[in-house]
């Protein structure tokens, strides 16, 4: 292990040692991090060698530019405008990966962490490397990161002197913290397509405010709760954010006696205990936070698919692959919201005989 | 008196050994800073099945503090509010170590936890802080926002409660319709700090007007819909910074003037804050120059481990508990309580 100072010369035999597969300690924007050929399968098993880091875990990479980033993750033309609003900046994009990194550097959902630092060693650094370089810090797993070679070199332990090839000292780092993740990859939820229900009712209803929202979503219980025979009711509510979904659970709750229904989406669902005739429960369900399909069978909502029971899903496009069970089991209503304006909204019933 | 703690309300599966305020041990399984919360666990729910966690966590934990469950004397675990089969897998948990240990078994609310998490300390009793009563308390997290008059220990009563989205959704949100990804709050308090958290654009204070001290979010989430809508994509990602910090000033705004009429309907200007979206700087600014207007005090989470999900904070009140002798009477009863209230 060598060290030296940060300089022409010191770029030009970190790039040497990466182009060899090699380790290199250097210094970020944020902390000093460890450096190796993100396409070199061997150099980047060196690097969760010497972390420390269990397989399995995944480590980003610095590019150079947004081209490169390109090359490496899939964005789409929206995400990009955002992108070049934010980058470069002290920001890890994650984003489904293109396969062009060794694979061990992927998070298990084949997503792929991106840094365009605004720093620029490390941006004429990998220029001239031409290929992507891990982004993770020095430090061992668990352990908190290093702003200083000195504090480096302190805990460094004989095994990973050994390892590590080259260490790039810039003096002692400003003390900025580590990046901000932000995860633009999209969900794996199989959504319900147009077509997978035939449904044999359908009805369109306006409603001009909150208020007609809630009552129509209390008068269309009263009427179900009357056919659902001995079956489940199950609301599925379908549309984009601010659409008025949670104001129709809270009619539904309301038809219910429950008047403090609150957004279930940091919890999944919340379960009232209602005192009425028949209905015994009510699940308020938020599907906004799901991400994969298999996510559901550990939910926990068979449970609760019994008569006497009211479920309401918000986010109910990525019911995915539920709704066919639901059908079997359920008296089944799915609402499709859509903005009409600041507070008129359309609701499209179909209902599930 | 040493407690063992367990909080498995929502993804993180967390267990702490505290004597009294101190935290002896605490192992919290997915991480908090966001940036290892990638490197770690990523939050889907088939990982949030604790039970492949629970077991090793609190064996760590113990590891950690050096000691055996014979060196333990009561068991804590929160009751609720939460998602529900998370939090059955700690109240399993707790249930089976105090029969077998047969240790006394103590349940505990998270939101206590919040309202409670500035007053926990270091191993080594730091820092010091006296009881002071009576508090307003201010709940802000991911999915609570509430206003609480803390009147002694464990003497609690809403004055003021979200009546949809937490102020922490509202940011979360926010930023996924600015197409920052989920959850977004970090970035959004980042992308602020570099316009030095200006208003640029005017978005509602829901709630304002009525003379109660509930929240509403949901609203200003739909305001900010129609503005990007009306704004076009384009023009969005030019003006992001702009856009965010207006926003995160309409949710953080909000805040401050119902915790000035709590002030002012209540007459305490002592402040203690807990939960998530207390990580953010600029709030905490914010309710700092707040509350020096009013001649009072405000205390936060000592360390930033305790402004999330964590089992230490449910030991604290688990040892006002204890020494209450509020035990749980029938332990093969004790069950969650998804939305339990304070």
């Amino acid at each position: 292990m060598k060290i030296i100072p940060l300089n022409e010369s010191g770029l030009k035999k970190s790039q040497l040692v990466l182009q060899n597969g090699g380790v290199v300690v250097f210094p970020s924007d944020t902390v000093y991090g460890l450096l190796s050929d993100a396409t070199n399968r061997n150099a980047v098993m060196k690097l969760q060698k010497i972390k420390n880091r269990p397989v399995g875990k995944p480590i980003s990479v610095f590019v150079a530019d947004l081209k490169m980033m390109k090359r490496l993750v899939r964005i789409t033309e929206k995400q990009e405008r955002t992108l070049r609003a934010l980058l470069p900046g002290p920001y890890t994009i994650v984003l489904p990966s293109k396969k062009k990194v060794s694979r061990l550097l992927e998070s298990e959902k084949e997503t792929l962490g991106v840094r365009l630092p605004v720093y620029q060693p490390i941006i004429d650094l990998v220029t001239s490397f031409r290929k992507p370089v891990t982004a993770t810090s020095a430090n061992m797993s668990g352990r908190p990161p290093f702003y200083s070679i000195t504090t480096f070199l302190k805990t460094l332990s004989k095994k990973n002197r050994e390892l590590i090839d080259l260490v790039v000292d810039a003096g002692e780092l400003s003390k900025n913290k580590p990046s901000t993740v932000l995860d633009f990859s999209t969900s794996q939820v199989k959504t319900i397509r147009q077509g997978d229900l035939h449904f044999n009712l359908v009805q369109t209803v306006f409603t001009y405010s909150e208020e007609e929202t809630r009552k129509f979503a209390n008068g269309l219980l009263q009427d179900q709760i009357k056919k659902s025979g001995d079956k489940p009711i199950v609301f599925i509510l379908k549309g984009e954010m601010g659409v008025g979904k949670t104001i129709f659970a809270k009619g539904i709750g309301s038809a219910l006696g429950v008047s403090n229904i609150i957004s279930p989406t940091y919890v999944i669902y919340y379960e009232y205990k209602i005192n009425h005739p028949i209905i015994n429960l009510f699940i308020h369900c938020d599907l906004f936070n799901i991400e994969e399909q298999n996510e559901f069978k550990y939910l926990g909502l068979d449970f609760y698919f019994n008569k006497g029971n009211v479920l309401c899903f918000e986010w109910g496009e990525k019911a995915g692959e539920l709704i066919q069970e639901l059908k079997k089991k359920a008296h089944l209503i799915v609402i499709s919201f859509s903005h009409h304006g600041n507070n008129k909204r359309r609701l499209q019933i179909e209902i599930n005989i | 008196m040493n407690i063992l703690s367990i909080d498995t309300s929502a993804d993180e599966t967390s267990c702490a050994i505290m004597s009294g305020q101190k935290v002896l041990s605490n192992v919290i399984f997915s991480q908090i800073v966001l940036h290892q919360k990638w490197g770690g666990i990523f939050p889907t729910i088939a990982k949030r099945a604790h039970e492949e966690r629970i077991d090793g966590v609190v064996e760590t934990c113990l590891k950690k503090a050096n000691m055996s469950m014979k060196a333990i004397e009561y068991v804590a675990v929160t009751q609720g509010p939460g998602l529900a089969i998370a939090l059955e897998v700690g109240i399993r948990k707790a249930k089976e170590l105090a029969e077998k240990y047969n240790k006394k078994l103590i349940s505990v609310n998270h939101l206590e936890g919040h309202i409670y998490s500035s007053f926990v300390q270091n191993s080594k009793g730091n820092p010091e802080r006296a009881f002071l009563f009576p508090y307003l308390a201010l709940i802000v997290s991911g999915g609570h926002t509430e206003l609480v008059l803390f009147k002694d220990h464990l003497k609690y009563s809403v004055i003021g409660a979200s009546i949809d989205d937490a102020s922490g959704e509202a940011l979360d949100k926010g930023g996924k319709l600015l197409g920052l990804g989920y959850p977004a709050g970090p970035v959004i308090e980042k992308l602020a700090s570099e316009v030095k958290n200006k208003e640029f654009f005017s978005f509602p204070r829901p709630m304002l007007k009525s003379k109660d001290l509930h929240f509403s979010f949901s609203g200003l989430k739909t305001s900010l819909l129609y503005f990007l809508k009306e704004k076009g994509p384009k023009a969005t990602a030019s003006e992001l910074r702009q856009i965010a910090s207006s926003y995160q000033e309409a949710v953080f705004d909000t805040i401050i003037q119902k915790t000035i009429m709590a002030i002012k309907q209540t007459g305490i200007n002592r402040l203690v804050v807990g939960g998530g979206v207390i990580a953010n700087k600029r709030l905490r600014n914010l309710l700092r120059k707040t509350i020096k207007n009013y001649g009072g005090s405000v205390l936060f989470p000592s360390f930033s481990y305790l402004t999330g999900d964590n089992a230490a904070m449910i030991g604290i009140v688990a040892n006002f508990k204890a020494e209450r002798k509020m035990f749980v009477e029938n332990i093969a009863e004790l069950d969650r309580i998804p939305r339990l209230y304070l």
